[in-house]
């Protein structure tokens, strides 16, 4: 199983990942239109991309009224366009933030991992994107457990 | 015959493109008339796209066309209504090419008085050119401070009193807070206290710590009356004419920079690498240009300077410009001392010379901190340390007596220098005679404390290096229009038929040099790319020109483009009252060093062969400064060469 891993830590800012995210999504290059975005912290000294997790819950595909969103080959979330009717109800179900709507084309939008050769992995210079195999497809669980695990033991 | 601007190419009236606009660019130019308190956008065609490409291609012509007196005999000073604010990106800024946020402020400066080209990057080209633009030209003058929102379609002049006596970075923080955005969402390029108080050196300083420095621009900005432009992160769509070549082109630069020996320790350092390889050559400037010894310097340790141990010495971390890979630009976290725990920007090269060895100070910490203060006030680092390096020296022979300033300054006090930066940017005291800048500080005490200082004859100061033994750059700076080094530094010289190496104390084989490596600068000054990821084959720039726009660029129309901005900046120049006459440097600025390794070297007893070879080999007129109409001819000039020489020539 190989999922999108973020290294925050690894981020200096340069949304090189959000221009590819752009040109595969609509051939040009519109941030705007990126589904993984960079955000600051800590003073504007750190960075994080973030995007879509393809979380095992699937709220979006629970939440979805006519059944537009599939797990693609690649075991990502997919918007079908031809069956979405743009009511947004996945942009509320989702409590990542990782669901879009498009007013141009009136359709909901995420990551799809460009199918497999995610193009935001190809573009981070620094590597703070990578796509791996992983033993588990719930990465963010296993993520949080060892890091809940690691910061209370430095607590201690 | 005096020049003027009667014959300049007109710009269309035309309020639409008639032709389809090329790949990359966004198609408009932002007009904002600050006496009529008015903002329009100004569409331009794909012939003055690729005439004048952007940044200083786009700014020279707009400063030639549009600040000659009434009278088109004269230029209008830099304080004057008419004056132009040239804010621009260019056709590579916004793609994914390495250190494309790129902003070139082009300004009739007060320093010289004159026009000048002055580069940043952060994220304005970017923001601004997904919003739909492609260069903000500011005009007239507002009667109240005001900042420039701009957000797509959204255009506003607001209010900005509430900004008033903050510094750059509180500026960006109170933006941040009034929009409600973050980081990359809001490029905000303000000015701080030397900017508001019209200092003759203060510069445009945007996204925590880059900073657009030369010819006092942030004061130009100030007597407009503009405290920031702050541009939201645009919706628009920009598009390659050639995707795929693009992203080829785009590899190609970033592999050279990677492993080229020429730029991979700028890929790996920055320019921090600077500090010791100049000082073994003599060209890191040490107390005021009065020793090249380091081991004169209270403190100085030159193992703690190498660039991992000097990055080592802060907790920091990647602060790059947009869709960058350079290890370069870094915000970085002071571990020791009385200002443990603040966030200073990694200085360059430039900021650890000018806050630190040219004023004779080697704490690294203090150092840093001390550069992040001068980026706040909006202060340029370079003329800085030519300022405090100077009054320093004048106080230690008692030139500037304790009671002229109001307390002692010595070398190394970062301290102290950071009190005489607060008088100079808020004018207060003795400060307000510092912030005329270096020449007109030295002239007005005159004496020996005059022959002590570091300017050039034109009115603005050199950048933070000994040029007594870089030459090359004596001359590039001396001679140039924009009040800073308008060829630059060579890369891959042999690309354009130049020699790989020269002798550089031959001045002769110096001014050849110079004169050869004429245009390529002043290109990649107009695409919206640092001048640092642009250390790569021109020809590899030239292939990302052409995948961006659709054209067919070459290495020999970049060159004649660059060549044909710089002269341009010439005429208006010329028209500023800039002939060769003042094209010398100061006396200690041209000084021979005393000792270190160009010890003996003697640049003023070559100075006026340098400038004879020179002026031969550009095609100028030695007498008159004006490039021959022969020149401009071959560069498609003719319409200049009649502003300049009459209609018989």
């Amino acid at each position: 199983m190989k999922v999108l891993k973020i290294h925050p830590e690894k981020c200096t800012g340069c949304l090189r990942c959000e221009l590819a995210c752009s040109y595969m999504q609509t051939g040009d290059y519109q941030p705007a239109k990126s589904v993984i975005r960079v955000s600051p912290f800590e003073g504007h000294t750190s960075y994080a991309p973030y995007t879509c997790t393809q979380c095992a819950e699937g709220w979006c595909m629970t939440a979805c009224p006519v059944g537009a969103i599939t797990i693609s080959a690649v075991g990502a979330k997919d918007v079908q366009d031809d069956r979405c009717v743009g009511c947004k109800l996945c942009t509320i179900a989702c409590p990542y933030g990782t669901m879009f709507y498009d007013p141009a084309t009136r359709k909901a939008f995420k990551c799809n991992l460009c199918g497999g050769a995610p193009a935001c992995a190809e573009a981070c210079p620094t590597a703070a994107i990578t796509y791996e195999d992983v033993e588990t497809a719930d990465w963010l669980g296993d993520f949080a457990r060892e890091r809940t695990a690691r910061v209370l033991a430095e607590a201690r | 015959m005096t020049p003027v601007a009667a014959t300049a190419p007109k710009q269309s009236k035309t309020k639409t493109a008639t032709t389809a606009r090329p790949g990359a660019f966004a198609g408009n130019l932002l007009r904002v008339d600050l006496t009529r308190r008015k903002c329009w956008a100004e569409p331009w065609g794909p012939d003055r796209m690729r005439a004048e490409l952007g940044g200083v291609g786009l700014g020279a012509m707009i400063l030639y066309r549009e600040t000659a007196t009434k009278d088109g005999k004269k230029n209008v000073a830099w304080d004057h209504p008419d004056n132009r604010l040239v804010l621009g990106t260019g056709p590579l800024a916004g793609l994914p090419v390495w250190g494309t946020g790129g902003l070139t402020v082009c300004t009739i400066g007060p320093g010289t008085n004159g026009p000048t080209s002055t580069q940043a990057n952060g994220f304005f080209g970017t923001n601004l050119k997904y919003c739909g633009y492609d260069a903000i030209i500011v005009q007239g003058q507002s009667k109240d401070w005001v900042y420039l929102y701009i957000n797509d379609d959204v255009i506003e002049l607001r209010e900005a009193k509430s900004l008033i006596g903050l510094d750059t970075w509180e500026t960006q923080n109170a933006l941040y807070r009034e929009t409600g955005l973050a980081g990359h969402q809001l490029s905000v390029y303000s000015i701080g206290p030397a900017g508001e108080n019209l200092v003759k050196f203060a510069a445009i300083q945007g996204d925590f710590g880059h900073v657009a420095s030369k010819n006092g621009c942030g004061a130009a900005m100030g007597k407009k009356r503009l405290k920031a432009v702050a541009i939201v992160k645009g919706t628009k769509a920009l598009r390659a004419a050639d995707p795929r070549g693009l992203m080829q082109a785009a590899e190609d630069m970033s592999h050279d920079l990677q492993t080229d020996a020429s730029a991979r320790s700028l890929y790996e350092y920055g320019t921090l690498p600077g500090v010791v390889n100049l000082s073994k050559m003599g060209a890191l400037p040490i107390k005021n240009y009065t020793t090249n010894l380091t081991a004169n310097v209270a403190g100085a340790d030159m193992a703690a300077w190498e660039a991992p141990k000097l990055r080592e010495n802060f907790d920091h971390r990647g602060h790059q410009c947009n869709a960058c890979g350079m290890h370069h630009c870094h915000m970085s976290v002071i571990r020791h001392g009385d200002k443990k725990g603040q966030i200073v920007d990694e200085p360059e090269y430039e900021g650890w010379s000018g806050c630190g060895w040219a004023i004779g100070a080697a704490d690294r910490d203090g150092v840093a901190w001390l550069n992040t203060e001068c980026d706040k006030a909006c202060v340029d680092v370079n003329e800085w340390g030519w300022l405090c390096g100077w009054v320093m020296e004048c106080q230690e022979k008692g030139y500037i007596t304790r009671e002229q300033l109001g307390f002692e300054l010595k070398w190394g006090d970062i301290k102290g220098a950071h009190r005489l930066l607060q008088m100079v940017s808020r004018r207060e005291g003795f400060g307000d005679v510092l912030a005329e800048g270096v020449k007109r500080a030295a002239e007005k005490l005159g004496g020996p404390a005059k022959d002590c200082a570091i300017y050039i004859e034109k009115g603005a100061t050199p950048r933070g290096h000994d040029h007594r033994a870089r030459w090359e750059e004596m001359l590039d700076t001396c001679t140039s229009s924009t009040a800073t080094m308008e060829t630059g530094n060579p890369v891959h010289p042999t690309e354009i038929g130049q020699p790989a190496r020269i002798n550089p104390f031959d001045g002769e084989q110096v001014a050849k040099y110079v004169a050869g490596l004429r245009g390529r600068r002043s290109f990649e000054d107009s695409l919206g790319i640092c001048i640092f990821t642009s250390r790569t084959r021109l020809e590899n720039i030239c292939r990302a020109v052409s995948a961006a726009t659709g054209w067919t660029f070459t290495v020999e129309e970049a060159l004649r483009f660059g060549k044909r901005t710089a002269s341009v900046n010439r005429a208006t120049a010329l028209r500023c009252g800039h002939t060769g006459a003042t094209e010398y440097p100061s006396a200690r600025y041209g000084s021979t060093p005393v000792d270190g390794p160009a010890k003996g070297q003697a640049i003023r007893a070559q100075w006026e062969k340098m400038l004879d070879t020179w002026y031969a080999e550009v095609g100028f007129d030695r007498k008159t400064g004006k490039p021959w109409p022969k020149t401009l001819k071959e560069l498609g000039l003719d319409w200049l060469s009649k502003d300049l020489w009459g209609k018989k020539s």
